[in-house]
């Protein structure tokens, strides 16, 4: 049987609290000024040259998934859903970033030197359609950073008499100093000390609580006590799936296709080196979130109350309450990292996006001065950190705003994966689609209009045509367009005598398809006559490096096929 | 039931070990590349 539960959380204390975050971000320091240059590259600092090889580019897009959030989202399925919850949770999440590298390697091959996203829309398409992009990612990267400057601050005072906000400040200063200089390289480099500290007690945490709460016999104990329903019970629960996975599987691509710190990391990475980084990361993110999630699943059969009633303080209560001080160490270290190697990324995503294209593009290439996009970029830093922190004191509803972001990128995803592969998809039809899905999510996703009569008819419609265009996408990805047509069309067809009268009482799921469907409509039935004939080797021309002091002479223009800088042609449409 | 829980529980841990031990090779080869072409890792 378990040891009692005394009620009380082991703290770690002022000193200990402020020694281990002097370890972990003097540790950090130390590897930021260790590949620190007096001069840095414009490039080096958001894509780091191009190519970081296979151990570096893993690690960092493991740590950059894992985030604090994601541990705690997991933990609560495990407690709210039972044995399928972080399956619901951690599974879609990690297959966000295998599905994303078939695209990732078409983007890579038309824009092999990028830094952003939404620089590539802006050669493919013009203006309007890059500062969507953009804004989307900004806004994102925004409300990720405050969410893990909350994370950090709630961790801090929850296992020390340290305040809320004395814990956010530490946090964000922390962070802040590693990556200010060195930007992505700093980033990357770190991420690798802190997907090692992450996983590294993942490994010994999860089966020490499991061994310590009571092991094999807790689960007969539990199902004893009624502390859990058949659906907890069950691995195929289908109130975890139509709650916690299918909103999840909508929102797969969406997630990876707008998230700018995927982006950075697929423009980072050696080209060769695209699949086994990508495998490795959603196994790696797959296996610690889903195992982290397991201390959901406990506390449930356990019988546990969350603290305060909330449920994101499961993680550290449970870690507090059954593990020795030096155990409750290693999991305040495997947060801190988790949500320290998501902010340095969020940070240097933003710098990469206002330097390449707010800066870079205003200004146009050959006018651009590494020296001043450096400066913008570190100064972006700071200012992203000063707004996350406002943000994270004021306590906005972080939820509410990731839902309005992960719906504003599923209306970006058909258009976006469209314009790497179909000539015809204009500027018009890619930002026309992209509001006017916009315009149908938001009174679908938070019921403006109630779900009732002909509109849930027209919406339910909608919805069952997203599955089709969600499983479509995917498959088009890794099989090519005529199995993701025939999958697209059985799968919507197979939804539709169950879709209606059904998928109005699930107002998240079907906001995000009907985000995907609307956008597909809208961006297909105006590109389908459209006479434009996109050669997509201008991309390749439009985007590049902007600091060429350092760069390999004559790298990828060794054909003379690339214009100088300042010389390349415009992107249609701008 | 009870030993199927176990192994579910248990099984993830034992996966986060293989991708720590993958990323950590991985990274110590492209430390040793680097060194070789006198760069630094990043």
């Amino acid at each position: 049987m378990p040891p009692a539960p005394t009620g009380e959380i082991h703290q770690l204390g002022i000193i200990g609290v402020i020694l281990l975050l002097l370890l972990f971000y003097g540790g950090t320091m130390w590897m930021s000024v260790a590949i620190s240059r007096k001069k840095e590259n414009a490039d080096d600092y958001m894509t780091a040259g191009n190519h970081i090889g296979f151990g570096v580019s893993a690690a960092s897009m493991t740590a950059t998934w894992i985030w604090a959030s994601s541990m705690y989202a997991s933990v609560t399925a495990g407690y709210t859903y039972g044995v399928s919850g972080p399956i619901h949770y951690g599974l879609w999440g990690a297959l966000m970033i295998l599905f994303i590298y078939p695209f990732g390697k078409r983007i890579r091959k038309v824009a092999p030197k990028a830094h952003t996203l939404a620089e590539v829309m802006y050669a493919r398409h013009g203006r309007s359609s890059q500062l969507m992009l953009a804004g989307s990612n900004v806004l994102g990267s925004v409300i990720s950073l405050t969410s893990n400057f909350i994370a950090g601050g709630a961790i801090i005072a929850m296992l020390s008499p340290l305040s809320f906000g004395s814990g956010i400040v530490i946090i964000a200063g922390g962070v802040l100093l590693y990556t200010l200089w060195s930007g992505f390289r700093a980033s990357v480099l770190t991420d690798f000390a802190q997907v090692i500290a992450m996983l590294g007690a993942a490994v010994v945490i999860i089966p020490a609580v499991f061994f310590v709460v009571g092991g094999p016999q807790m689960f007969a104990d539990g199902v004893a006590a009624g502390h859990v329903t058949p659906q907890q019970e069950s691995f195929f629960s289908s109130e975890a799936f139509m709650n916690q996975g299918a909103p999840y599987i909508a929102a797969v691509l969406a997630y990876a296709i707008g998230n700018q710190t995927i982006a950075q990391r697929l423009f980072a990475v050696r080209e060769d080196l695209i699949k086994p980084t990508f495998i490795t990361a959603t196994v790696g993110y797959g296996a610690t979130v889903i195992g982290i999630g397991m201390i959901g699943v406990m506390a449930l059969y356990l019988g546990i109350e969350p603290a305060g009633g909330d449920v994101n303080n499961l993680l550290p209560q449970m870690v507090g309450t059954y593990l020795p001080v030096a155990l409750v160490a290693l999991a305040f270290i495997m947060i801190i990292g988790s949500l320290s190697s998501t902010a340095d990324s969020d940070l240097s995503a933003l710098s990469s996006i206002v330097m390449t294209d707010i800066y870079g593009q205003s200004v146009g290439r050959k006018n651009v001065n590494p020296k001043f996009m450096l400066l913008i970029g570190r100064i972006t830093m700071i200012v992203a950190t000063a707004a996350a922190l406002f943000f994270a004191t004021a306590r906005f509803n972080i939820l509410d705003l990731l839902v309005f972001v992960g719906a504003l990128w599923g209306c970006l995803v058909f258009p976006v994966i469209a314009s790497f592969y179909w000539k015809k998809v204009t500027n018009k039809a890619f930002t026309v689609s992209v509001i006017v899905a916009l315009a149908v999510f938001l009174p679908v996703r938070f019921t403006l209009i109630p779900l009732t009569g002909a509109w849930a008819f027209f919406v339910e419609a909608l919805a069952i045509l997203g599955v089709g265009v969600v499983l479509g996408i995917m498959a088009f990805g890794f099989f090519g367009l005529r199995p993701a047509l025939i999958i697209g069309a059985v799968a919507t067809i197979a939804v539709l005598p169950f879709g209606f009268g059904y998928l109005r009482d699930y107002e998240t799921l079907t906001g995000s398809l009907v985000a995907y469907s609307v956008s597909f409509l809208v961006c297909y039935l105006m590109s389908v006559k459209s006479s434009q004939n996109f050669d997509f080797s201008v991309i390749k021309r439009i985007t590049g490096d902007f600091d060429e002091e350092d760069a390999p002479a004559v790298e990828d223009t060794a054909a003379g096929e690339n214009p100088p800088r300042g010389d390349v042609p415009a992107a249609p449409g701008h | 039931m009870t030993a199927m829980l176990t192994a579910y529980v248990l099984v993830w841990p034992v996966l986060v070990l293989g991708i720590l031990i993958t990323i950590a090779r991985g990274f110590a080869k492209d430390v040793k590349e680097a060194r070789k072409e006198g760069r630094q890792v990043i």
